[in-house]
């Protein structure tokens, strides 16, 4: 079902979270609601859930106005960061609570236990008590209890994050495969980037109580709207390069170049991926510089470089090796860099590098 | 930093708990020394109520006899008085005392639970006013009914209708409210009223609703004294719990009562042994609201046992006999509900 | 989907089907009681031909408490203050004055935390100077003073003895169950029955410790026709019953208290008594003070004991203010009891507040 959030805000005395928060999600949809902490995110799913009252604004779940309705009338589920599993009932009894609720027959509730059971792997520890499963095992069970009753939307607060970090790559998959095969309409809050962008059909990016950016993931990290998503998005994140722009040049303390000529004039900020960057021989490339550090992780190697004052990492071959303090240069396609207004934060367009169709 | 370690002394290890094989000798001495003594302290009351049953007057009027068989031959003359003379006599107050304690103890635990659970989750903002206007109307109702000698039902319905009638008028004049940790404070305080304070007018109340002497009395006087106690542990116990248990049922289709049932009190079963054992056992010794409340149908074993100091003087075998078989059925729940109370009793005394 | 509007309007009316159970009780059994009460000691009470007669006083019956003719019932008889007692006053007012001026100038001073504190200096001040003239040579001590006494030296030697119980058992020590459980059981018995039982072990002659008190000499010592070591019997017999609730609750406090937080200030070098001072004790004491709350206001009640151990005597020696208010009660001077019991529990709430105020909430902010 559609989720529709219209002008919604929320304030806890006098600190606002949301500020007229607006979107809709598409029946179907995995929407990914990313942001740091404190940016609002659970706030708003939380508000979604019923669990917290709207200071303003309404939330529609399919046509209906749910703004003022209790919790267990919205046809909600939603999965906990603590995965808030009953510890005194066992793995069939936690799964089945819903239905308990919902007064579903003995036999008709079995079943669907063990339908559930069985699509997340969980059918062999149905007896076991949830102190007796393993990190993962917990959150599967908190999964099928939110699946077992078909319910117009799962909500879910990081359900991801309290599992160590190969248990957490599994999980991602599977969670994007269930929700593939049951078609429900998923929110889903976390300040894990990585998980928003591979789990996402759309992010919204939220800070300081507003959408920053609302988009596909890809079009999230080709296209950001402003300084806070390019710095948020990415791993590693995104150089960025103080300077100001004048007549079609972009300088700084240290280096200066030609970019697309662009009407904006004034104090500037440049970004640009660690990934669409190299390092040339001094001399060679767009911006002169020198290797503060170089680490090793694995398949490459992030060459830490000093420009003036300011650093930059670039994203280079795993064999790269270079003694710190070398004079390096480095060389981008300028087509790959952005510009942000370093008052607005906004982002400067260039002529030559027309926004992509948005979806 | 020297590289020295100063030499520890018997008090270091006295104020380290829990380490096994660091204790000098000396220290072991010491502490088994302090806990045997006191062992000695706690349970010799006891042995001597227990040798006390079994002697004749004689051997208690003889100055001390220690043992049973050394120092006097035991009889159970005692026992058999409370047990076969008087067994009618004594079976009847100790099955008051069994249904009024734990009647009472259960009522207060499940309705001050239930307050104490809502004032820990849900946010209450009484208006001042309507709290003062509430107090104002009750003076008026016992200045009516005491002073001027109105039947106290007329005067009640009266009151009720005036501070309805008012407190509808007045809504939202006085927009000062008051919040939870107010009404919190309010609850326990009455755990400060001194029993004798309301003894009287519970005592004329009961009196005018013909309940006097009854079990219905003392159990709803003993639950209004304890229910403060339950308010406060069970309070804190509460906060202490992480609410997304509650919300998860939420979402899922559980009403508050359901919430309440099914998740948080399973959950609360620790806070809730240490609290209900406490709130039994206040109401099972209690002995000064009985004597103003029961008379013969409803007399408590605390009674009984003062009953024993009759004019002959104290019938010290009787009274050994009556107070050995009133621990019994306590004692019993306490080493039952062990594992629980001092984690009940903790945690209601940290969080805040 | 189950969306009947009746039942989620009884589930939005929770809030109130929650909260309202054991607000009604209160007023009803605790509120409504307390306000005839008020007016029960504003009032004399007579019997006269087919019932009772109830005649508004005013204050007549606590001014026969302070001032009048059952004045030396409740404050006790007054000896001259001397020098010294002057002094201590003087001293413990520059004291007060001293602690009001940092308050005032510590910043977040506001109206209500100033007049509580007032009323607490005030009702101090008046305490203490009480106690030091009915302490004094020819003074003897009314029912508010022994109230007090078994409060203060009762419920600071239950804590002490407590808290030692609780360090010696949280050692090392095999049969830790045991003890714990032996430790428990007077919390068990009926205080009337404690009464009874200390009556028996107490007896110099026919006690069981009657050929100790033989071998000291003191074979013919009445205990119970002297105030103090009456006095002194009943703050043991009470102890008895209540070292085992503080010693309970403590030991379960040192057993949470963080291993980790130890290990590091030996390895910083602390000395054991530095160890319990600077991390123990900061651990332990919010609980302290929560379990001394309790006690304290319980121990404001104390009536069994007194009541059968000594009958409130020799004379009033022993009498607490709730064992006065009953022997009011019963002598049939319902207005002087009401009177005796308000007065009681206008002392034991600004007590009670001001210990869990000054004391209770400021080591809770200092535990976090």
């Amino acid at each position: 079902m559609r989720i529709r959030l219209d002008r919604l805000s929320k304030s806890f005395g006098a600190v606002q979270v949301l500020h007229e928060l607006s979107m809709t999600v598409e029946p179907g949809e995995f929407l990914v609601l990313l942001g740091p902490s404190g940016c609002g995110k659970t706030t708003a799913l939380r508000m979604i859930a019923g669990l917290e009252t709207a200071s303003g604004g309404r939330i529609f779940i399919g046509e209906r106005d749910v703004t003022d309705v209790l919790p267990k009338y919205r046809d909600v589920a939603m999965v906990f960061q603590s995965n808030a599993l009953y510890p005194h009932k066992t793995v069939a009894q936690n799964i089945a609570y819903p239905l308990v609720l919902r007064k579903t027959p003995a036999a008709e509730r079995d079943r669907a236990v063990r339908e559930v059971a069985r699509q997340v792997q969980l059918d062999a520890l149905l007896d076991r008590y949830p102190r007796q499963l393993s990190g993962g095992q917990r959150q599967r069970v908190a999964l099928a209890r939110a699946m077992v009753r078909r319910p117009a939307a799962f909500l879910m607060d990081e359900p991801l994050s309290n599992l160590d970090a190969k248990l957490r790559v599994h999980m991602r998959s599977e969670l994007k495969h269930m929700q593939h095969e049951l078609g429900v309409t998923t929110v889903y809050v976390t300040h894990d980037q990585i998980e928003a962008m591979t789990l996402a059909h759309r992010v919204a990016i939220l800070n300081q109580g507003r959408i920053q950016q609302l988009g596909t993931p890809r079009e999230i990290y080709n296209d950001p709207e402003n300084l806070f998503v390019a710095g948020f998005v990415g791993s590693p994140p995104m150089n960025f390069l103080e300077g100001a722009m004048r007549n079609g040049a972009f300088a700084g303390p240290g280096f200066g170049l030609n970019t697309p000529a662009a009407a904006h004039a004034g104090a500037a900020v440049m970004g640009v991926r660690p990934e669409d960057c190299r390092t040339v021989a001094a001399g060679q490339g767009r911006i002169e510089a020198e290797i503060y550090a170089t680490e090793l992780t694995g398949d490459h190697t992030l060459v830490t470089c000093r420009i003036g004052e300011q650093f930059a990492v670039v994203k280079m071959d795993k064999n790269y090796e270079q003694a710190i303090g070398t004079p390096v240069g480095i060389d981008f396609d300028v087509d790959h860099a952005f510009f942000f207004d370093a008052a607005s934060q906004g982002r400067i367009r260039m002529p030559t590098t027309p926004a992509p169709q948005s979806a | 930093m020297t590289g020295a370690v100063p030499p520890r002394s018997w008090a270091s290890r006295l104020f380290e708990p829990r380490r096994l094989g660091r204790q000098a000798p000396a220290t072991r001495v010491l502490v088994y020394a302090g806990l045997l003594f006191w062992t000695f302290v706690v349970l010799f009351p006891f042995y001597w109520l227990l040798v006390t049953s079994l002697k004749l007057p004689i051997h208690v009027a003889d100055g001390p006899n220690y043992l049973p068989f050394v120092d006097f031959t035991p009889s159970p003359h005692a026992w058999h008085y409370i047990f076969v003379e008087i067994g009618r006599d004594t079976f009847r107050p100790y099955l008051n005392s069994v249904i009024i304690a734990g009647a009472s103890t259960a009522l207060a635990v499940v309705v001050g639970s239930m307050a104490a659970y809502a004032l820990a989750r849900i946010d209450y903002r009484p208006k001042l006013g309507t709290i003062g206007l509430f107090v104002v109307a009750l003076a008026a109702v016992v200045v009516a009914v005491i002073a001027f000698g109105v039947p106290w039902q007329l005067a009640a319905v009266a009151g009720i209708a005036v501070f309805v009638f008012l407190a509808r008028a007045l809504a939202g004049r006085f927009r000062r409210s008051v919040g939870n940790g107010d009404i919190l404070f309010w609850i326990i305080s009455q755990r400060i009223l001194p029993p004798v304070v309301a003894a009287i007018p519970i005592y004329v109340m009961f009196q005018q609703l013909g309940l006097l002497d009854t079990h219905l009395a003392l159990i709803l006087t003993y639950m209004t004294v304890n229910l403060p106690i339950v308010v406060w542990l069970m309070y804190d116990f509460f906060a202490s719990i992480p609410t997304d248990l509650e919300e998860s049922a939420q979402i899922d289709g559980a009403s508050r009562y359901r919430i309440f049932f099914d998740v948080v009190l399973p959950l609360a079963k620790p806070g809730l042994a240490a609290t209900s054992l406490l709130v039994l056992v206040l109401a099972w010794n209690e002995y000064l609201l009985a004597l103003f409340l029961s008379t013969v149908d409803a007399q408590t074993m605390p009674l009984l046992v003062s009953a024993q100091n009759a004019t002959r003087g104290p019938q010290w075998w009787y009274m050994s006999v009556l107070i050995v078989i009133m621990i019994l059925p306590v004692t019993a729940v306490a080493v039952a509900l062990q594992k629980f109370i001092a984690r009940g009793l903790l945690i209601g005394a940290v969080k805040g | 989907m189950t969306n009947t509007t009746g039942s989620e309007w009884l589930d939005r009316q929770a809030r109130w089907v929650f909260l309202m159970p054991t607000v009604l009780i209160i007023l009803t059994f605790s509120i409504f009681p307390l306000l005839v009460s008020a007016y029960l000691s504003l009032s004399r009470f007579k019997f006269v031909r087919g019932g009772f007669e109830l005649r508004y006083i005013g204050f007549r019956n606590y001014e026969k408490l302070l001032f009048g003719s059952e004045q030396y019932h409740f404050l006790g008889k007054f000896a001259a203050m001397g020098v010294w007692h002057g002094l201590l006053l003087g001293g413990l007012l520059l004291a007060f004055g001293y602690w009001l001026w940092r308050y005032l100038r510590g910043g977040g001073a506001g109206v209500v935390g100033l007049l509580g504190r007032l009323i607490f200096m005030a009702l101090a001040l008046g305490l203490v100077a009480l106690a030091s003239v009915t302490l004094a040579p020819g003074g003897a001590l009314g029912s508010l003073m022994v109230t007090l006494f078994y409060v203060i030296v009762g419920c600071s030697a239950q804590f002490l003895a407590g808290l030692g119980l609780a360090l010696l058992c949280a050692q090392p020590v095999v049969g830790r169950t045991f003890f714990r459980v032996v430790f428990f059981l007077p919390l068990m018995v009926t205080p009337v029955g404690i009464a009874y039982t200390f009556r028996m072990l107490a007896d110099m002659t026919k006690g069981p410790f009657a050929p100790v008190w033989a071998a000291f000499g003191l074979g013919d010592f009445a205990w119970a026709s002297d105030a103090w070591s009456a006095r002194l019997v009943v703050v043991i017999g009470d102890s008895w019953q209540w070292i085992p609730f503080i010693f309970i609750v403590m030991l379960a406090a040192i057993e949470n208290q963080p291993r980790d937080q130890v290990e590091a200030a030996e390895l910083d070098g602390a000395g054991p008594w530095r160890v319990f001072r600077d991390v123990t004790w900061p651990a332990i004491a919010p609980v302290a003070a929560t379990v001394m709350l309790i006690r304290v206001i319980e121990a404001f009640k104390i009536i069994d004991l007194p009541n059968v151990l000594t009958n409130g005597g020799p004379g009033i020696a022993t009498e607490s203010m709730t064992l006065h208010a009953f022997i009011a009660w019963r002598t049939l001077n319902l207005g002087g009891s009401a009177a005796v019991s308000y007065m009681l529990l206008f002392v034991a709430i600004i007590l009670c507040v001001s210990f869990f105020n000054l004391v209770v909430l400021r080591y809770r902010e200092h535990g976090r």
